[in-house]
């Protein structure tokens, strides 16, 4: 895309600049635009496909590429996603309190006109937009209403997903200046290259202890309770594809950022080797010993991949993790 | 029944809040000579022991305002106890700061204040109350049933004592929204549910709830007010426990005395992790993104612009050294702020600016709540002037998180971050 040759020219010009930025630059230039292209090429796909056919069949190709396409990005909670609420919009995932099936069922029982003004739709709850609420109307769950709305619906979903992604990516264009020239005039997301890249640093290993307690955690529950009714996205069957996309996004970001780092390359492959043998689609398999210990196996795979970037990335590059928008309770 | 109306402490603490800062920028300038670092971490020492002693002291009075309401339960009582519940939170939310730095804290935060809760298990409620996911003990209703089915076997639950509310009912079937102990089980017993959405209202029970005889609304007025005392009981409880470990010997101290370094990562860990992923976030961002009155914090007693605000204050009380106790007297002393001046004085001044912007957006937000628009209608889908005030703390948050991690950096502690970290010298032992 244009956007992307200038931000590259963008990041190799000040790569010469400042070779001490280089880092900083490929993870952008080779991982993280990219990344938004393919969000935003995929929503815009989905969206025309809804406007074409709203039957949730149809919708099912284009559901699980932007789900390929946002899995190997999520992790990353900085910029423009984090800019009204855009991330949890896109997914909201976990919803413990069940917010977006309440909502909307309730916006369905209204025949809510939002869905016929997306500048209305943009304001709802997180809890009813993007992917999360675009499965429950395309896959089996709970939700009933008037047909014609429910198209209408899944059509504002769709349009909504594509906008906030189109936003994204135009978004980052002005981030990605900052990020890569730290200190420069008005600049103060970023004052140092420490700081840009103690950024992206920290995205990397929150993102790998937010995919083992929450990917994986939520649906391991305990040995006593196990829970797999609640891993992620399980109606459209993704819930292990998810997992296995983002370890690959986060590898690619991790060695983006420093190349040179065998152990965690070596870490991280020995997790999606893992997740790519898994044949449990959904972690259906933890309610029983063995198939619990083959997603526990993985998951300490992961916890090992953040122990090992820590110290050879961390290390290497004389940082350590900030705090980051997920480690709440 | 109305709000209580604005308690003493909030008034004093701010206006506090203005002279501490007045007589430390007087006082100190930021070139004087800088604490060493075992100064600094005794002094937030001797601030955690204050503030929760105070915690200690106001649920005491609680508890004393507890047993006469159900004594002599009438509108007077009910109030008198809601205005105690509420005198209690203003010094435990200032303790919120020293909770995610100091491990023997959060291990024990989810006893005293965890949140949000499936309030069904304690008590009735209305008819399609969301609950947690899956949690099939959201309507246990201990109140109303002294044998519970519970933990795969049948529990005697005749007589509510702390006990069974410790070691049975929190956090039951190892589910986090089994929230049976700590303010917020309190919070629901003395205010009942808030059934007015994003609508004016708190919640609204009757004080016949606790009457006992002919007269009792509710049902099982007996069993409520053995519940209600408990569970203050537990809390007293649980304080007195906390205060113990920043006693002169207490374990908490210790660990961040005994390695002063440790201690300083420990202060601009709670005062970064509060800030960030937990207030701004999962307290602040979530409930406005979601419209959702469900993500209120203190959500029956319509007191969360109170939580916010002393929260805030807690992470400014860590960095400027200072706090208001609630008998008036101020701890003044060695200061993290002082220390980071000495380090690089522009850092110290973003960050001082940014938690004073912060606190004057936290204190806008409490004065819109308190001069009529609750923060659940804030809440509300379209409210603009309630998502501008809630979006503003958040802002202000945010920043000051960057700031913090500044001054983690201007006194060269990001290395430490590395420590405790499990497989750094054996690889294999996550798999053990």
């Amino acid at each position: 895309m244009a956007g992307f040759a200038v931000i590259r020219a963008l990041a190799l010009a000040l790569l010469m600049a400042t070779p001490a930025s280089a880092d900083v630059a490929e993870a952008v230039g080779d991982v993280i635009l990219p990344a938004y292209d393919r969000l935003a090429d995929a929503t815009a796909d989905l969206d025309r496909t809804a406007q074409a056919d709203c039957a949730p069949q149809a919708l099912h190709p284009g559901f699980a590429a932007v789900w390929d396409a946002w899995a190997a990005i999520d992790f990353l909670r900085i910029g423009p996603v984090e800019q009204d609420g855009r991330a949890l919009a896109i997914s909201f995932w976990p919803d413990p309190k069940a917010s977006g099936p309440r909502a909307q069922q309730a916006l369905i029982d209204a025949a809510a006109p939002a869905v016929d003004d997306p500048a209305a739709f943009a304001d709802l709850s997180v809890a009813v937009r993007g992917l999360s609420g675009l499965e429950r109307l395309v896959y089996p769950s709970p939700l009933t209403g008037d047909a014609d709305y429910l198209c209408r619906l899944r059509r504002a979903t769709a349009a909504d997903l594509a906008r906030m992604a189109a936003e994204v990516r135009a978004e980052w264009d002005g981030y990605a200046a900052r990020l890569l020239e730290p200190g420069g005039p008005g600049n103060t997301d970023f004052l140092t290259q420490t700081e840009a890249r103690a950024a992206l640093f920290t995205q990397v290993a929150t993102g790998l202890t937010a995919l083992a307690d929450k990917r994986l955690g939520r649906p391991l529950g305990s040995f006593d309770a196990p829970r797999p009714e609640r891993a992620e996205a399980v109606a459209s069957g993704r819930s292990l594809a998810n997992v296995t996309r983002s370890l690959t996004g986060l590898r690619d970001m991790a060695l983006a950022l420093y190349p040179d780092a065998p152990r965690t390359r070596a870490a991280f492959d020995r997790a999606i080797g893992l997740a790519e043998r898994l044949d449990d689609p959904v972690f259906a398999g933890v309610a029983d010993p063995s198939g619990r210990l083959k997603v526990e196996i993985l998951q300490q795979a992961v916890q090992a991949a953040r122990a090992e970037a820590e110290v050879e990335i961390g290390g290497g590059l004389g940082l350590s993790v900030g705090f980051n928008a997920q480690d709440g309770d | 029944m109305a709000r209580p109306t604005r308690l003493s402490p909030a008034r004093p603490t701010a206006r506090l809040t203005a002279a501490a800062a007045l007589a430390l920028s007087v006082a100190l300038p930021a070139h004087s000579a800088a604490p060493a670092p075992d100064q600094v971490v005794a002094h937030y020492a001797d601030i955690a022991a204050a503030a929760y002693g105070d915690s200690l002291t106001a649920a005491r009075d609680l508890r004393a305002a507890v047993d006469r309401l159900v004594a002599d339960p009438s509108d007077a009582t009910l109030t008198a106890a809601r205005t105690a519940w509420t005198a209690a939170r203003a010094p435990y939310q200032q303790t919120e700061a020293f909770r995610f730095g100091n491990p023997i804290v959060d291990d024990w935060e989810g006893r005293v204040n965890a949140w949000p809760l499936d309030e069904g298990l304690i008590d009735y409620v209305a008819a399609g109350t969301p609950s947690a996911e899956d949690n099939e003990l959201s309507n246990l209703n201990v109140i109303a049933n002294p044998t519970l089915a519970l933990n795969g076997g049948q529990v005697n639950a005749a007589q509510i004592t702390p006990a069974l509310i410790a070691e049975q009912l929190h956090e039951a079937g190892g589910i986090e929204a089994n929230v049976a102990s700590g303010y917020h089980a309190i919070e629901f017993l003395l205010w009942g549910q808030d059934l007015n959405g994003t609508g004016p209202g708190a919640g609204n029970r009757p004080f016949t709830d606790y009457v006992r005889g002919d007269a009792c609304t509710g049902g099982n007025c007996d069993r409520r007010a053995a519940y209600l005392v408990a569970a203050t009981d537990l809390l007293v409880s649980d304080l007195e426990e906390m205060a113990a470990n920043w006693d002169a010997d207490g374990a908490a101290r210790k660990a961040v005395t005994d390695d002063p370094q440790a201690g300083l990562m420990a202060m601009l860990t709670g005062m970064g992790s509060l800030s960030y992923g937990e207030q701004a976030g999962e307290r602040m961002k979530l409930g406005l993104m979601l419209n959702d009155p469900e993500e209120e914090h203190d959500c029956f007693s319509d007191q969360t612009h109170l939580s916010h605000y002393f929260d805030g204050l807690g992470i400014q009380n860590v960095y400027l050294g200072r706090y208001a106790r609630l008998d008036g007297t101020e701890l003044t002393g060695p200061s993290l702020s002082q220390l980071v001046a000495g380090k690089d004085a522009a850092v110290d001044q973003a960050l001082r600016a940014d938690l004073e912007a912060t606190m004057t957006a936290l204190g806008a937000l409490r004065d819109k709540a308190e001069g009529g628009m609750a923060y659940d209608q804030m809440l509300a889908p379209g409210n603009a002037e309630g998502e501008a005030a809630i979006t503003a703390g958040i802002d202000g948050l945010v920043r000051q998180t960057k700031s913090i991690e500044r001054a983690v950096g201007a006194l060269g502690l990001n290395a430490i971050a590395f420590e405790g970290s499990d497989s750094l010298d054996d690889p294999d032992a996550v798999f053990q």
